[in-house]
């Protein structure tokens, strides 16, 4: 299923989205903490009552999710293995947090990450918006 | 145009605060920091989701589900973090001879969960009638 947001990827800007208005997305909202879960093993509830659970790749700013290494439940509990899957960002109803994660660390650094890339890329004008 | 949004919060963060000139809409509390930057007066409608902030909250999602969990986090979307959260899906079974409704309900706990704002229908402090 495609989402209407979904746009054709923009040269690489900043590390790891594709372009600035994904990045603003997500900082302005909760999806930041779901890209500090990359790495990790969680469990994701599909909007269809299924489940998959594996490491995640990667998510972007409109909640698509990457995983790989699946163990997917369908909503009749018949498990397939799968090595990748990607999740659109309308079809997740839950992502379980791992009990060793902490959110507000998990977010200060995601939001550390991005403001590093953004200093290091030269002091661009258009990032640093002055007080009006 | 609104001015720039800065990350507030009681403890020193370590990194410059954001240059965005949008408003920050992430609001979470940790003991007793308040980690967001809007003014602390009730303005809108999710202001009110704000005052539940790290309280026990009931939230009414989507296909005959429930959740009663602990408020950590939400954002403009409602995409929210509940700690210690149970979920209650109820389901209408309806008997084959005799027709009448069966609600069956069905319970899991989950310790943390991000819950996906276009799920969510309400929102309210835990009800106190079972």
């Amino acid at each position: 299923m495609e989402s209407a947001e979904n746009q054709t990827p923009e040269p690489e800007l900043v590390a790891g989205f594709s372009s600035i208005r994904e990045r603003t997305i997500a900082e302005n909202s909760l999806v930041i903490l779901l890209q500090g879960l990359q790495g990790q093993v969680t469990t994701v509830d599909l909007r269809d009552e299924s489940t998959a659970r594996g490491h995640v790749v990667n998510v972007d700013a409109f909640m698509n999710i990457r995983l790989k290494k699946v163990l997917h439940r369908d909503r009749r509990g018949r498990l397939t293995q799968l090595e990748d899957l990607f999740v659109t960002g309308r079809n997740v109803r839950y992502v379980h947090i791992p009990d060793h994660m902490d959110i507000m660390e998990t977010i200060q650094g995601q939001l550390a990450k991005s403001h590093r890339v953004r200093n290091f890329a030269g002091g661009r004008k258009e990032y640093a918006k002055k007080k009006s | 145009m609104e001015t720039e949004a800065s990350i507030i919060t009681s403890l020193p963060l370590g990194f410059p605060t954001c240059l965005f000139e949008l408003k920050m809409h992430i609001y979470l509390k940790r003991q007793q920091m308040l980690f967001c930057c809007t003014t602390n007066t009730v303005e809108e409608p999710l202001d009110l989701i704000r005052l539940s902030l790290d309280e026990r909250i009931y939230v009414k999602m989507r296909n005959d589900r429930e959740l009663r969990g602990r408020l950590h986090a939400y954002d403009q979307h409602l995409n929210m973090i509940l700690g210690d959260v149970e979920e209650t899906v109820t389901t209408v079974e309806i008997d084959e001879e005799t027709y009448e409704e069966l609600y069956k309900s069905t319970k899991r706990n989950i310790p943390m969960l991000f819950v996906r704002g276009d799920g969510v229908v309400l929102v309210a402090p835990p009800l106190r009638v079972g």
